[in-house]
């Protein structure tokens, strides 16, 4: 029993908490990364349901000491969104703006948590049709205690008006550290790596991205594929589950994998793979992870641990849906949610088709790489779509209403090493260079010949005169 | 160090200028830091040249000289110019794993191997956060793109000014294939946005610079006290192609160093590294030379270019202060 009293408990958010909590949640690059995806889904928004067309649309990104600013032409954000959604740290379950388009967005606080991340002032200038207006958030703002409503202010000279419709947001009053990375070349190098990677299909479909006033490529993600009906191909799964449309490919990539031992960093063996061997995912467009090699994706869950023998191998998981809550990303869109069902069982398919490309390596761990190039010759590398299309041309394609499946080992178009099982086993030792100098200007009247040749050819000579022996 | 290395001076004029702009530049710091209190770390070669010059010219006594190999490491005992210079036989990197610099330091990794270079990448850029403050440090690095591997030709495909090979689309041309190798060399490290024109003879040096500025620039977001100075960045051949960079491991606060460094006339980093590509020339041609304000009204010729294409005229008149000369001399 208890009886109802006059006192209630403030149950409220703290603006510290906010502030101070949430950005420690976040990378710096992350943040960046959220706030390029908001212009995203405003120019999917603008197109209103009908293909954004990305070549007519550009987003400028300014690193400096006491500055940043992201600029953009993608729609700017309608007077209504500002006064009633768009400041608000979070989202509300009334707001269904996107309910039927493939944006990424969901929680609300991505540019809040962006701004509150860098520094300590901040304005929010945009044009929507013809509405310009703007959002300053100042460090008074920041430190006062209540939730005030911000103030929209409408600009009134003619430079501060757009061209044409789009946002830009500045932030200033940067904090130390943040002011230190923005000023240092390897984190601007850190932040296009990521945009190349993270926004490559919409910086392939024409996207301009600007960082610091130089153009962001696209980083390719892809898998060979052969030409030919027989010839080798990936494995390639496609399943709408929950909603969700799964997309896989898993194949070779265009690297060389472990072949040449001569040219291997002294030391340690590093991984030399690209970043795009592992798995890459993507989320409505988005790479929400390149170039995975971890448990996170399958590697040493029931198939072996990611090992530099396995560079070779690529795989692309994509999962697409209108329902933005039922795709498996956290809140930072740049980490999976491992728990949810669609990932699970996308995993499923995604160990299974890794197996097909594990075995595959290790059949032909002990044969020149020569050997298999011929069987590969006619294969083109094609980014996920393009492969699942190539492949589904194929007769040897299982396509049912439900899903499609394509498995290259039982559908036997991966070639064979010759002499199935090689008895080759490999002998490795480490001599001084100067012996080594030595042995090659007797053998071969160069001193500098590859210390895998003189060796092998001290075998060779040791091996003769053995066979002499033994007969 | 590699037998190419062994080579005398004499045949190598760009690697002469090189080092005479590092001694420039070691000579205008000398004031400010003095030097004359610094440990000289270098790997010297069998005759310790570059020891006998750093000594000559800023009066150190505390040098080490590091050699990994037996039979050169007794050779430098046996040449060893200086009797202050001590000659120890192990790799640099085990040296400088086992030493504490009780003052700062010049240490000048002179890497001529391409091979392991993500590791002397990732060696120098550790050197700068351990080193005391003020030190100064050099990297020399193979900057020869054939060292990345040379592929089976029916591998590549050829484009030239849009005409191409008919099985371009399905094969990389030379620079794209060591694109890809020198990614897979560096992984992380790998400069986003770098793309195959990067990697011609001419190119692949500066490629190589970028790769080890943002390397080092990253290492420095970790340190609060000290920041690094660029102060010479070059890229010559003399049969091998060859990068080096320069750096001062300056104090956070203290930006004298690097207005001292700005005002020199060879300033130069390793975003737009000096090309040392000096001809070879005759006594009558180089006295011709240095003494005309145009000497091509009085040469009617042209001098040949090099591989790296710089015109012999320009980077003799912006070098020729410290161009060598060579002579024969009867012992």
């Amino acid at each position: 029993m208890s009886l109802q009293t006059q006192d209630t408990a403030i149950a409220v958010p703290t603006k510290r908490f906010f502030v101070s909590m949430l950005t420690r949640d976040i990378t710096l690059a992350d943040a960046i990364l959220d706030l390029l995806d908001n212009c995203l889904d405003g120019a999917l928004r603008l197109a209103n349901g009908s293909d954004v067309d990305y070549s007519q649309h550009f987003v400028n990104i300014k690193l400096a000491a006491d500055h940043f600013s992201i600029e953009d032409n993608c729609g700017g954000i309608p007077r209504e969104v500002a006064i009633n959604y768009a400041f608000k740290m979070g989202r509300e379950p009334d707001d269904d703006r996107d309910s039927d388009t493939e944006t990424i967005g969901m929680y609300g606080v991505g540019m809040k948590r962006a701004i509150f991340k860098m520094g300590r002032e901040a304005l929010v200038r945009t044009r929507n049709a013809d509405d310009t207006f703007e959002v300053p958030i100042t460090s008074a703002w920041l430190e006062a205690k209540g939730w005030d409503p911000l103030p929209i202010n409408e600009p009134t000279e003619a430079g501060e008006k757009f061209a044409e419709p789009g946002t830009v947001i500045t932030v200033r009053n940067l904090y130390e550290g943040v002011s230190r990375h923005f000023a240092n070349e390897a984190f601007e190098n850190e932040v296009r790596t990521a945009i190349s990677e993270h926004f490559t299909m919409f910086l392939q479909w024409g996207l301009k991205v600007d960082l610091n006033g130089k153009p962001v490529k696209p980083v390719l993600v892809e898998v060979l594929v052969s030409e030919r009906d027989d010839g080798p191909a990936p494995f390639v799964f496609q399943k709408t589950i929950d909603d969700v449309l799964v997309s896989i490919t898993v194949g070779l990539n265009t690297g060389r994998g472990l072949g040449d031992d001569e040219e291997e960093d002294s030391g340690f063996e590093r991984d030399r793979s690209s970043a795009t061997a592992g798995w890459t995912v993507l989320c409505n467009d988005r790479a929400v992870i390149v170039g995975d090699k971890s448990r996170l994706t399958g590697w040493g869950d029931g198939i072996p641990l990611y090992h530099p023998q396995f560079a070779i191998i690529t795989g692309i998981i994509e999962f697409r849906s209108k329902l933005a809550d039922k795709l498996p990303v956290t809140t930072t869109k740049r980490a999976l949610d491992t728990s949810s069902n669609v990932w699970l069982e996308s995993l499923v398919k995604m160990k299974e088709g890794m197996r097909v490309w594990i075995s595959y390596t290790n059949q032909w761990k002990n044969h020149p790489r020569a050997d298999q190039t011929n069987f590969w010759e006619d294969a083109r590398p094609l980014p996920l779509r393009g492969a699942i299309a190539a492949v589904t041309s194929r007769d040897a394609t299982k396509k049912t209403d439900d899903y499609v499946e394509f498995n290259p080992q039982k559908a036997k178009v991966l070639p064979e090493p010759p002499g199935k099982t090689p008895s080759s086993r490999r002998i490795v030792f480490s001599r001084p260079v100067e012996e080594i100098r030595l042995v090659s200007k007797m053998l071969f009247d160069i001193d500098d010949q590859r210390p895998g040749i003189v060796g092998e050819k001290c075998f060779e000579l040791t091996l003769t005169k053995a066979k002499k022996q033994d007969g | 160090m590699s037998a190419g290395s062994s080579l005398p001076y004499r045949l190598r004029p760009n690697k002469a200028v090189d080092r005479e702009l590092f001694l420039s530049l070691l000579m205008r710091l000398a004031p400010a830091l003095s030097l004359e209190k610094y440990q000289y770390v270098g790997l010297g070669g069998p005759f310790l040249e570059d020891f006998r010059l750093v000594h000559a010219r800023l009066g150190l006594k505390v040098m080490t000289c590091v050699e990994a190999e037996e039979q050169v490491h007794k050779r430098q005992q046996f040449n060893c110019p200086i009797a202050s210079i001590e000659c120890i036989h192990r790799t640099l990197e085990d040296y400088l794993d086992g030493h504490e610099f009780k003052v700062p330091a010049i240490i000048w990794f002179d890497y001529t191997e391409p091979k392991g270079v993500t590791t002397q990448i990732e060696r120098f850029a550790r050197t700068v956060g351990s080193v005391p403050l003020g030190s100064v440090l050099r990297v020399t690095l193979n900057a020869n793109p054939s060292s990345l591997g040379k592929p089976d030709p029916s591998e590549l495909s050829v484009e030239i000014d849009g005409e191409e090979s008919s099985d371009r689309a399905v094969k990389p041309t030379i620079q794209e294939w060591r694109l890809a190798r020198f990614k897979e060399r560096l992984g992380a490290l790998f400069p986003s946005g770098l793309t195959a024109e990067g990697m011609s003879f001419k190119t692949y040096g500066p490629s190589l610079l970028r790769a080890l500025k943002l390397v080092v620039e990253k290492e420095m977001l970790s340190f609060r006290d000290r920041r690094v100075v660029w102060a010479l960045g070059t890229h010559y051949a003399d049969g091998q192609a060859m990068v080096t960079a320069t750096l001062v491991v300056c104090a956070a606060p203290d930006t004298s160093i690097e207005g001292l460094v700005k005002e020199w006339e060879f300033y130069s980093t390793p975003d737009l590294p000096h090309r040392l590509d000096l001809p070879a020339l005759s006594t009558l041609e180089r006295l011709t030379m240095e003494s005309h304000e145009d000497p091509r009204e009085k040469m009617p010729f042209d001098l040949p270019k090099s591989d790296m294409g710089e015109d012999p005229f320009s980077v003799f008149k912006k070098f020729y202060r410290i161009y060598p000369h060579f002579s024969r001399v009867e012992l």
